[in-house]
């Protein structure tokens, strides 16, 4: 059995539409036209013991409704789920002492406190033994450098190193999923790798599950090795990230350097023109006959240079945020 | 049985922690501590007022003399406290962890919820001037009106006194709980909170009709007005079990609510 089970999960919110303006306000004290809008439809996967899955998606796709249902913080309007066997919705004691989320733009350490006031509440609401609290204490401090910093204030420590000790706050219980939604946002690039380098080696060290959204590509990238990518609430892709190009058709992208300018037309019968300068451009091309393509090229254009790779990782994510 | 007995240990640790954390806090802005109180004080200066218009009138009220009625000020007064130390500013911050979804990380932890939002913050700055001039004020009532200090009436009195703590707890949670559904509560906060000021003078000024309505259906005269009139025999014996069922029923209610509001629970976007 999967550690974590989505089954057609759907979430669908209620808002009120109203347009601008005082009068209109005033009309809506008697009067609103209720909407309603799909946050997530229909969404399923599986997720295994030790796998770190990266859930990417643009702003307003529904990857943090779905991580929030996961861990039981809202109710789903359809479909199932199971996370350590457990459904996150009937908020089971047992459930929420196994698994921890940690949203980059919410804290809960208290801010006028030093961290480890914090931890030791932490501690006694997850029931650790002053053992297990000692060792975890001592071994997270360790691993993230923030060993002199338990002792000062929360609103004195800097981003990076608030976001540290709300990762110890975290994991202070062992959890056995993590939900990471954005931990890295607004950190700086050493940082962000810091943070990163921790949960390799956390996950690696302890085989925990942890399901990660971001918008940092370096995340993804780095940590996890399967990708799902949720767009209008919708899963559009479930694979490995390495696999992204495959879904995209196997396309190519050629960077070419022109000796004099051409005209555009003349350029459209290779590919679809993605950037286009005066005498550099852009093309995405089949993978299938991208070399009859550039031999075709070098014969007919005035090329001084050019260059073919696969598409990036970031533009198939970005190819598939656009997937309606 | 060894359970419950490890829970209440366990919960009763959790608010100690609330409590020194709150204390901690509160240091940490030393002007403001001292500024909090100074604003008690004035709004004892002002709740006093009506006992000084008692005294300058002098005539007892429905047979109550105006020591009487200063137990009574003084028991509201210390319910003040207690209520503005330990709830209030609970109570009003619940609708901003919906609207902001603040909440989220609340829901996550092995812990009640309710437990959790609704006792986390303790301001003991309002407490204290509270307390001390309203404990005075009732040492004095109490004196003065020739009550005797015996165990029978000191447990009835700090009894519902606790009690009223109880249904305080209870009626001025359930407005901020429609926050599930309207986000913000401001109107009906300052609705409820004006429920409260009814208990500033004995329940036996009003007339019969509104004594059975904040009596029976909103509860307001149990808050505090039970203790003083349990000293004065002013309780029939249906009021006295009343006014020890009531609190557990409100709150058995309360839990209801609670559980059934979360359900409507949406969180914010990120």
């Amino acid at each position: 059995m999967s550690i974590i089970e989505v089954n057609n999960l759907s979430k669908q919110f209620s808002y009120y539409k109203k347009e601008l303006g005082l009068k209109s306000s005033i009309k809506s004290l008697f009067h609103r036209e209720l909407l309603y809008k799909q946050a997530v439809k229909d969404v399923s996967f599986t997720v295994e013991e030790g796998e770190i899955v990266g859930f990417l998606g643009p702003n307003g796709a529904g990857k943090t409704t779905t991580l929030k249902m996961l861990s039981g913080i809202i109710y789903p309007t359809g479909g199932s789920a199971s996370v350590l066997g457990f459904k996150p919705w009937e908020r089971k004691k047992n459930f929420k002492q196994q698994f921890a989320i940690v949203m980059g733009q919410k804290n809960q350490l208290w801010w006028d406190l030093p961290a480890n006031e914090s931890l030791q509440l932490n501690k006694c609401i997850y029931e650790v033994s002053d053992h297990d609290f000692a060792m975890t204490i001592g071994e997270l401090t360790e691993l993230l450098d923030v060993k002199d910093l338990l002792k000062v204030q929360v609103r004195k420590l800097s981003l990076g190193e608030r976001m540290k000790m709300e990762l110890i706050a975290a994991l202070l219980h062992k959890p056995k999923v993590i939900f990471l939604d954005e931990p890295t946002i607004g950190l700086d690039i050493l940082s962000q790798k810091n943070i990163r380098a921790f949960f390799k080696y956390y996950n690696q060290q302890n085989k925990v599950t942890i399901v990660l959204t971001s918008h940092y590509m370096n995340d993804i990238i780095d940590l996890c090795k399967r990708t799902i990518v949720i767009n209008e609430g919708s899963v559009v892709y479930d694979d490995d990230l390495a696999n992204i190009n495959a879904m995209l058709e196997e396309k190519k992208i050629a960077t070419v350097t022109l000796l004099n300018s051409v005209n555009k037309d003349d350029l459209l019968r290779y590919g679809k023109i993605k950037e286009h300068g005066e005498l550099e451009f852009t093309l995405e091309m089949n993978k299938e006959n991208s070399q009859q393509i550039i031999k075709s090229m070098l014969e007919n254009l005035p090329i001084a240079d050019f260059t073919l790779e696969d598409i990036s990782i970031e533009e198939g994510i970005a190819a598939l945020y656009q997937t309606r | 049985m060894s359970q419950i007995w490890k829970n209440t240990r366990r919960y009763a640790y959790i608010y100690f922690l609330f409590l020194k954390y709150s204390l901690i806090s509160l240091m940490a802005y030393r002007i403001n501590f001292v500024f909090g109180m100074l604003v008690e004080l004035g709004y004892i200066v002002i709740k006093l007022t009506y006992v000084y218009i008692v005294f300058r009138v002098g005539e007892n009220i429905n047979g109550l003399t105006p020591y009487n009625v200063t137990l009574f000020v003084g028991t509201y007064i210390i319910m003040s406290g207690i209520y503005s130390a330990l709830l209030f500013f609970n109570f009003i911050k619940l609708p901003e962890l919906i609207r902001t979804g603040d909440l989220d990380m609340y829901i996550t932890k092995p812990i009640s919820l309710q437990f959790i939002t609704t006792l986390k913050s303790i301001d003991i700055s309002v407490a204290v001037p509270n307390i001390i001039g309203g404990v005075i004020m009732v040492a004095i009532g109490w004196n003065q009106s020739h009550i005797e200090v015996n165990a029978a009436n000191v447990i009835g009195y700090v009894g519902y006194l606790i009690l009223g703590v109880i249904t305080t707890y209870s009626i001025f949670l359930i407005p901020q709980m429609l926050a599930f559904w309207t986000v913000k509560t401001t109107g009906l906060t300052d609705l409820s909170n004006s429920l409260f000021d009814f208990n500033q003078m004995p329940m036996t000024i009003y007339n019969r009709l509104l004594q059975r309505v904040g009596t029976f259906i909103i509860p307001v005269f149990l808050l505090t007005n039970y203790s003083p009139l349990f000293l004065l025999h002013g309780l029939s014996r249906l009021e006295m079990v009343w006014g020890i069922a009531a609190p557990f029923i409100f709150l058995i209610l309360v839990r209801i609510f609670w559980n059934y509001a979360l359900r409507h629970y949406t969180s914010a976007s990120s």
